[in-house]
């Protein structure tokens, strides 16, 4: 149970660092970015190939994230200005141009194969034994202070959830700022907001980024976590999940982020064990496809039960515009 | 005019939607300080006048200078910012941003409203909040919304969100600004007051007032100068007494009564 409740904490702690992302970009600033997977997978990728190539993880990790918030200008620059539907669709088709690209760029990527393949076939190829060498010593620390060996991934959690809480607070900062008041107020009407003197597109430029760099940190602690990882792990669903978290959490509310990334990596890893009469009828392989259907139908109840989400507020979601 | 008096001076500005010319061939000085009434039958192209001069429509022709400066060319928050700010005509507002937030929005001179500007110049960022938040319930109770002023302006009347926005554009500090029907569905004993204010505002802060507006004893109360649009065109430009003689020549002429109707 406790090896439950651990791996729910660490997938937890990146989709609330990743959803943070697409909480400035799509809940502020009002920009549906369903291509925000495509910049963790660019952090990781571009992590993992400095550090095969040479950079020691503390540099590298910089790269990760730089990479992030480039391709996300590289993204933004033609993309902010369309329509809100418009948007979606170009980013959803960037997000997976990247994937297509990291499958088909073998020499870089390693291919579908995924980061063993980083120097080669045959040659496995290792970006993580600094990070485990890192996370190590922490663990020898908590270990001692406790008074009893803990799991490696206890360690994880306890590096990755400072982060996460940190950036948490910065985004709640940030939003509630003179800037994110303007994103607001964009979100809401952009032509008004240019009639008020403020440069709209730089404002984009800025939210998209911020999102990007936060994708990128997300994508750095994945790639830590599971010590290879392939263009798959980097699917469209992994965006729609954060989008689930966002808007379950009300859209605009930052401390709602990690409580929907908790219940969601809880509902999502638990529903693995519905192996309960009626559906243990099911064959353990249709069981997995029955959780989705599950976490789905919930879903949908929930979106017309409560439009504004779990932690939303009604009144100011029936001003919609 | 001298052209060192005039504040907004526009010439030959034009524009066409596919075969239609919305404004044709206008050239047009406002007085620094003054009070100009825009006038004409609905589909006259004032708006479309006005989006020329802010630059929300970037393939008119003609020049434009504001304040000694050639602004055609440049977009309308560039515009904005040179102090020339306008209202529209179908109010926009900031629906799920209080009153007060919508007011602050346009505050100019806030150093948070940059990326990251809220940790790095953290004390000046309060600091500058506090007084615009003071200066934007000044301006709300003006206005007579300050009872309001924490409540989401979604949830305000037609002619309330024209008062919202008179305040936004007030508290850009503008030069000069362009009102598209500030009054339209303005209780006709607030919209009184608030023609005391534009006068009060022209005196004390010395702001120029270019608006349009269909309430012709208004128009006559207020401005300094009237110019009359029809189709595009400029068709008569004075002192509200000569264009009151000149309208009625004119409705006689074209055998039309919607020049001065109200709206
Ligand atoms: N974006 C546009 N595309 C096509 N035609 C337009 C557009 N904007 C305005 N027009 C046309 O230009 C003409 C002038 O419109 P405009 O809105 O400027 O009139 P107006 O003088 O402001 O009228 P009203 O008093 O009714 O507000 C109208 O015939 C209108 O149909
Ligand atoms: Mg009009």
């Amino acid at each position: 149970m406790l090896e439950f409740w651990l791996f729910v904490l660490a997938t937890a702690g990146i989709y609330t660092i990743f959803s943070l992302g697409l909480l400035v970009q799509f809940g502020i600033a009002g920009l549906p970015n369903f291509g925000n997977g495509a910049f963790m997978a660019i952090s990781a990728y571009a992590m993992a190939i400095s550090v095969v190539n040479g950079l020691p993880m503390w540099a590298a990790a910089p790269v990760g994230i730089g990479a992030a918030v480039l391709f996300g200008l590289l993204l933004a620059i033609p993309t902010v200005r369309l329509r809100s539907d418009y948007l979606a669709v170009a980013t959803i088709a960037a997000g997976e141009i990247v994937r297509y690209l990291a499958l088909n760029l073998q020499e870089l990527t390693g291919g579908a194969a995924g980061t063993v393949n980083l120097l080669g076939p045959g040659i496995a190829a290792d970006y993580n034994s600094s990070w485990l060498r890192f996370q190590s010593g922490v663990r020898g620390l908590i270990s001692n202070l406790v008074g009893q060996r803990v799991p490696s991934d206890v360690a994880f959690i306890a590096i990755l959830w400072p982060v996460a809480l940190l950036l948490l607070a910065a985004v709640w900062y940030m939003v509630r700022s003179p800037w994110g008041r303007t994103l607001r107020a964009i979100r809401e009407d952009e032509t008004a907001v240019a009639a008020l003197g403020k440069d709209v597109f730089a404002y984009k430029l800025q939210a998209f980024s911020v999102g990007a760099a936060l994708a990128g940190v997300a994508g750095l602690f994945f790639a830590w976590q599971v010590s290879s990882f392939s263009p798959d792990d980097f699917r469209p669903t992994l965006t729609f999940y954060a989008f689930v978290i966002v808007i379950l959490g009300g859209k605009t509310n930052v401390w709602a982020v990690p409580v929907g990334a908790v219940l969601f990596a809880g509902i999502f890893a638990g529903t693995r064990f519905l192996d309960f009469w009626p559906l243990s009828v099911f064959a353990s392989g249709d069981r997995a496809y029955l959780r989705l259907v599950l976490v789905g139908l919930g879903l949908i109840v929930l979106v017309i039960w409560r439009p504004q989400g779990i932690f939303g507020n009604r009144r100011e979601d029936a001003l919609e515009t | 005019m001298k052209p060192k008096d005039a504040i907004l001076s526009a010439s030959h500005v034009g524009m066409r939607f596919k075969g239609l010319v919305a404004v044709d061939d206008v050239s047009l000085a406002v007085a620094r300080g003054s009070i100009t009434a825009l006038i004409g039958p609905n589909g006259a192209g004032k708006t479309t006048l006005f989006n020329c001069l802010s630059g929300f429509l970037p393939g008119a022709a003609g020049s434009v200078v504001f304040d000694g400066r050639r602004i055609d060319g440049l977009p309308p928050h560039r515009r904005s910012r040179a102090g020339l700010v306008r209202t529209f005509q179908i109010p926009r507002i900031f629906h799920r941003l209080t009153l007060i937030e919508n007011m602050l929005v346009a505050d100019r001179a806030q150093p948070g409203d940059a990326l990251f500007g809220c940790f790095m110049r953290r004390g000046a960022t309060l600091a500058r909040t506090r007084a615009a938040t003071e200066q934007a319930r000044d301006l709300l109770a003006l206005l007579s919304i300050e009872r309001l002023a924490d409540d989401y302006a979604g949830t305000l009347s037609g002619g309330q969100r024209k008062l919202l926005e008179l305040g936004r554009v007030l508290m850009t500090d503008p030069k000069m600004i362009l009102l598209d029907e500030p009054m339209a569905g303005v209780n006709p004993a607030l919209g009184g007051k608030l023609l005391e204010r534009v006068e009060h505002l022209r005196q004390e802060r010395g702001i120029t007032f270019l608006f349009v507006e269909h309430d012709m004893e208004m128009v006559m109360r207020v401005s300094d100068r009237v110019v009359v649009l029809d189709q595009g065109r400029v068709i008569a430009d004075g002192p509200p007494d000569t264009i009151r003689a000149d309208l009625r020549v004119i409705d006689a002429y074209l055998g039309r009564a919607d020049l001065g109707a109200s709206a």
